[in-house]
């Protein structure tokens, strides 16, 4: 099954469930389904400021495995982190990312 | 701001009075400050000079109106239609900010770069957006110098 994950909320959804389940489970290929992209909405956008631990951990594994990552881009020009995102990983907005996944589109969209 | 072709009237004018209001002295205008007043311009009807919309390899699109004023040879007004792109949308907004209170050929000097220089923090990705918004305000300035301007002109409208 392919599925993609949309941050959407802010508690302990990208320090727990992204940094202490799926990613480790990316790492690991025993996630059980095919990450195809992760979109991440407001302060969420944080882990993909480039230097993040989390963030970079993320990047790497995502580039191995061909895992789209894109952050909302209003959400980070409110946050003035837009040029400061991890390398290659673009902002925009639905439009975007439907065409990003309009190649290899998922079976679900899960959002966290 | 770096305005080339002697365009320097620009570059000393002062930020208008709404971007030094909202806590913005002392630093580069960023994307969201704009966007918030664009979204507001995007919403106003078409000025009587509207030139066609411009498109872009995005499937992006940007229309602008304009109105004259002294006579016809400076811009009094400045409104604009594009879709719903963050960052097309605040290129608009600043170019329609730089433009008004301008004359036709000094507006007609502002470029792309100039735009991209105009707000911090776009990605290099997304400053295509200042070549199309640029491209869409030209257009409209073209349609004031063109024979439609005598059909869209309100009563009283200051005509070139």
């Amino acid at each position: 099954m392919k599925v993609a994950y949309i941050f959407a909320t802010q508690r302990h959804t990208v320090s727990y469930v992204l940094g202490k389940m799926i990613l480790p489970q990316l790492e690991e290929g025993r996630h059980g389904a095919d990450v195809i992209g992760m979109f991440f909405f407001e302060d969420n956008n944080y882990v993909l400021v480039k230097g993040n631990p989390l963030g970079e951990r993320l990047l790497k594994v995502t580039r191995e495995k061909g895992i789209l990552l894109m952050g909302c881009d209003q959400c980070c020009y409110e946050r003035e982190i837009a040029d400061q995102l991890l390398d290659g990983v673009p902002i925009g907005c639905f439009p975007d990312l439907y065409k990003a996944l309009s190649g290899n589109p998922p079976d679900q969209v899960i959002t966290l | 701001m770096a305005v080339s072709g002697g365009g320097g009237d620009i570059a000393q004018r002062p930020a208008p009075a709404c971007c030094g209001g909202n806590g913005n002295v002392g630093r580069p205008l960023s994307v969201s400050d704009c966007f918030d007043r664009g979204l507001r311009r995007r919403r106003r009807a078409p000025l009587p000079i509207e030139a066609h919309a411009r498109s872009d390899g995005n499937g992006l699109s940007a229309a602008f109106s304009i109105r004259l004023r002294d006579g016809g040879g400076t811009i009094g007004d400045v409104g604009f239609r594009a879709d719903t792109c963050v960052t097309l949308i605040a290129y608009c907004e600043r170019l329609a900010e730089l433009a008004t209170g301008r004359s036709l050929d000094t507006a007609a000097r502002l470029s792309a770069p100039d735009l991209v220089a105009e707000l911090a923090g776009v990605p290099p990705l997304k400053q295509d957006r200042a070549t199309l918004a640029v491209a869409a305000f030209r257009a409209a300035l073209a349609a004031c110098g063109d024979g439609s301007m005598s059909l869209q002109s309100e009563p009283g409208e200051a005509r070139p």
